[in-house]
């Protein structure tokens, strides 16, 4: 029809009632909401805008849509996930209807509060169809208000971000009060301060806001008010790179203008915390190294032997079974510095460092002197597997009185590691490797495997740690004196 | 031009006869004036008969307890909406899913009879009378609010209506006492006390009882039940869920809060015991909510949601009401849903007023603090600022 563009106009301003949607069913006068049928004008959508579900939240991420287009929503289904500043939670819906439109993909960071991030059709329309309002926020501010003053609806849509409770404040009365460093800024250039939108508290304008006007972002510019005056030249300004305006949205990061020239891997909450904890430990312990070399020689052949009558063990389990022992015999090791005194600790718990994907943990070996070869190897076996899958509990890796790191299996010759307070030493066991060793008669071979005790040289010395390991070196070498004695 | 367009569509219509009649012969001669349904067992403690199971509404009722529940239900969605947006902050607490209560209990009372309860009050204070354009004004803190935007969700009044109130299981003790007043001036009139069961467990509640029982209070102790006090399912909080008994010398009827018809004859049948002398009387109504325990509260995490996904599926107040009338022909499918738009249009207009209506000045600070007292000075905020009171 040719009146329908004057239909559409009409329908966007407040002249036709515009509350019902679609045909009311079975109402005789249905011509009069001719121009609501889907035939001649979009379906009005259900707005669908940022919730804040904190108290403090002011922007959040949506991380995934629940509902894709056209999918039916019945009251209370979840429709996005939501990352906030200090959980993940869902948007739920109000009302029955279909979804029609997700404006904010899912993956976007930053969507501030009150921001039209999807439309909704009520049950029954045609959710194709749906009328999607070309500006955010407020869809009437186009054409339909001359009379007002174009500045409170400005002040609307800008300070819906932020400090929403000061609406009443209007905008204009925001820019008489202008900083020395805005006033010069504005004065300089020639600009009109009326036309840049402002971000600060109660509507003022801030020098950011001038800098991104300068830059000639186009979210700076108020949209009913155009700038009399542009920038005559525009300044060489050493400005940030614009933000991303908040009407559009492909989610493309600010960065990405630029060249990608590095990688950015975001710190998991487990990351954090392993740095946090080794830091603290190597800058306030002071750590001090000694090295042995062990022969392997017996605990291979008795290994040897074991694996023939079916018992598996590995290496690392004779290494445990031998720093237990040897923390009985020596068990000025096994402590921990207090504020006022040394705590010697009765009880041998020993730490397993193990490689997860999400980072180093260590679960805990608990009284590994009553433990035989085989119990301590399927309670390590266990506990790693656990550890893999994330399903340890927190007493399990919490706690323990010395560690044990072997990164022998990578080949590693000899490392030191740092030790996890509060326990005060940690044990870096190195790979095997052969040696040969000339006799009167030729030469042979022997396995050795290098061992470095890390410790913390308040509470063990270089003394007490080289008693400690000439201890786990003889323990080691004669495996079967250690168990039976 | 309007006009023009119409003529020429409606001309078009004309045309087509079969149209027409198709849409003039709707049955609007089916539709009955009066039904009768049947609801859930009451169950009775202490009581030898109880409400009747047996209820019966007019065409008129029925409609209007449709559109006040529906006015509840999306004025607290509206709230909800706003809350998000932060435009209401603070405290919010919603009625969705427990409409029936307030509701169903208005109808068989008057608006003589008295009601006090907790900070869940937005549907009380509509039923109360207060229109829902001055509860969101309230909300957002506006001049126009029932409380002159002083007060915000949890301390709303109307007539004879004492809110709003935030200590839990405070307003049982005052229920009471608003009892002994009627009953001490010889009015004829109930007070309704509600609480939740959460309160219930508070040792108050249970001295009010004692109290109500002795001197043969005209209080009815409503406990709404929706399963869980915050955020505690009602098994890990209570030894005995069955809240209706736990007045032990106060008889007490249970009754299904999610049929409208089942409690308006409950508190029917309450209101009557109390009014002729009887004493006190506690109605358990099972009811549940659709929302989280407050706007902090997101609801999900001590509950699936499939059990509230089931409830609103199965037990909506609303819905249940609705298939109720259609299909016992008192009202049409299209006039409820015609009321579900009428409401729609009323909310959405008051929360555009709840929006813009000019909040208090300053000066209101100082106002409102006795009753008619003289004016005097009041401290403001430090000792070099003071006001007048009005």
């Amino acid at each position: 029809m040719a009146s329908s563009v004057l239909w559409r106009t009409l329908g966007r301003t407040k002249l036709l009632p515009s509350h019902t949607l679609g045909r009311p069913a079975g109402c005789t006068e249905w011509y009069r909401n001719f121009y609501r049928t889907p035939e001649v004008f979009g379906v009005a959508p259900i707005k669908l805008h940022m919730p804040a579900l904190s108290p403090t939240m002011e922007e959040g991420t949506i991380i995934s849509w629940l509902k894709k287009e056209g999918d039916p929503i019945a009251a209370g289904d979840p429709l996005c996930e939501i990352e906030t500043d200090k959980a993940t939670l869902t948007m739920d819906a109000d009302d029955d209807g279909v979804m029609a439109k997700i404006l904010v993909p899912g993956n976007t960071k930053n969507v501030r509060i009150n921001e039209l991030i999807a439309l909704m059709v009520a049950e029954g329309e045609d959710h194709t169809q749906v009328d999607i309002p070309t500006e955010t926020g407020t869809p009437s501010a186009a054409v339909d208000t001359p009379a007002d003053a174009p500045v409170p609806t400005a002040t609307e849509d800008t300070s819906s971000s932020e400090f929403s409770s000061m609406r009443h404040v209007a905008g204009g009365k925001g820019h008489v009060d202008l900083s020395p460093a805005v006033r010069y800024l504005v004065d300089s250039n020639g600009l009109d301060a009326a036309a840049i939108v402002p971000t600060g508290p109660h509507g003022r304008l801030l020098k950011g806001d001038v800098l991104k006007f300068l830059a000639g972002d186009p979210s700076s510019r108020r949209q009913e008010v155009v700038a009399p005056t542009m920038p005559s030249a525009p300044t060489p300004l050493a400005a940030p790179p614009p933000p991303p305006p908040p009407v559009t949205h492909p989610a493309v990061p600010p960065a990405a203008a630029e060249e990608d020239e590095f990688v950015d891997i975001p710190h998991t909450s487990m990351r954090r915390v392993i740095a946090k904890r080794l830091t603290q430990s190597k800058t306030t312990v002071p750590h001090a190294y000694s090295s042995i070399d062990c022969e392997m020689g017996s605990v291979l052949r008795l290994r040897k032997q074991l694996q023939g009558s079916g018992v598996k063990v590995s290496v690392n389990d004779f290494i445990i079974k031998a720093v237990g022992q040897a923390l009985k015999t020596v068990p000025e090791v096994n402590a921990q510095w207090m504020g006022e005194a040394v705590q010697l600790l009765s009880n041998v718990d020993i730490s397993v460092a193990v490689a997860t994907d999400k980072g180093l943990i260590t679960p805990i070996v608990t009284d590994v002197p009553s433990r035989g070869l085989q119990n301590i190897s399927e309670t390590v076996k266990e506990l790693a597997g656990r550890a893999r899958i994330g399903k340890l509990l927190p007493q399990e890796y919490q706690g323990g009185t010395f560690s044990v790191s072997n990164l022998g299996m990578f080949g590693i010759s000899q490392f030191s590691a740092i030790i996890n307070p509060p326990q005060s030493c940690i044990m870096a066991i190195g790979g095997s490797r052969v040696l040969v060793e000339p006799t009167e008669d030729g030469h042979t071979t022997k396995t050795v495997m290098t061992v470095t005790l890390c410790s913390d040289s308040r509470v063990v010395d270089d003394a007490l740690a080289s008693t400690f390991l000439e201890n786990f070196k003889e323990n080691l070498e004669n495996p079967f004196k250690a168990a039976l004695l | 031009m309007l006009s023009c367009a119409a003529r020429l569509v409606r001309a078009q219509i004309q045309s087509k006869p079969t149209a027409c009649w198709v849409v003039a012969a709707r049955g609007y001669a089916d539709i009955v004036d009066e039904a009768t349904f049947t609801t859930n067992e009451y169950a009775l403690h202490k009581l030898d008969e109880g409400p009747s199971q047996t209820v019966t509404v007019t065409r008129d009722d029925a409609l209007k307890y449709y559109r006040q529940m529906q006015t509840i239900r999306r004025m607290e969605t509206a709230a909800g909406n706003l809350y998000k947006s932060k435009v209401i902050r603070g405290f919010c607490h919603l009625y969705s899913g427990q409409e029936a209560c307030a509701v169903g209990m208005e109808a068989a009372l008057t608006p003589d009879d008295h009601v006090i309860t907790a900070y869940r009050a937005h549907g009380w204070t509509y039923t109360r009378g207060v229109p829902p354009v001055n509860i969101l004004a309230e909300l957002t803190g506006r001049k126009t609010g029932c409380a002159k935007g002083k007060g915000g969700s949890m301390h709303m009044y109307g007539k004879n209506f004492y809110g709003g109130n935030g200590i839990v299981g405070a307003q049982v003790p005052l229920g009471a006492g608003i009892a002994l007043a009627l009953k001490y001036t010889g009015s004829n009139n109930v007070c309704v006390a509600l609480y939740g069961d959460g309160a219930a467990n508070q040792g108050q509640v249970f001295e009010t009882y004692n109290m109500a029982k002795l001197w043969d209070l005209p209080v009815i102790f409503v406990c709404e039940n929706n399963g869980y006090g915050m955020g505690t399912a009602v098994e890990r909080a209570s030894a005995s869920t069955d809240y209706y008994t736990r007045g032990d010398y106060v008889p007490g009827i249970r009754a299904d809060g999610m049929d409208v018809l089942a409690v308006r004859e409950a508190t029917r049948f309450a209101a009557e015991w109390c009014r002729s002398g009887k004493g006190p009387v506690i109605l358990e109504v099972a009811t549940y909510r659709y929302s989280g325990h407050s706007m902090s509260d997101p609801g999900t995490s001590y509950r699936p949601r499939e059990e509230i996904q089931e409830m609103r599926k199965t037990r909506d107040p609303i819905t249940g009401l609705r298939e109720k009338l259609i299909s016992a022909n008192i009202a049409t499918a299209e006039e409820m849903k015609q009321i579900d738009l009428d409401v729609r249009a009323e909310i959405d207009k008051a929360v555009e007023q709840a929006k813009t209506d000019p909040e208090l000045p300053v000066e209101e600070m100082y106002t409102d603090i006795f009753v008619d007292e003289p004016p005097f000075k009041v401290r403001g905020t430090n000792p070099f600022m003071y006001g007048m009171s009005k």
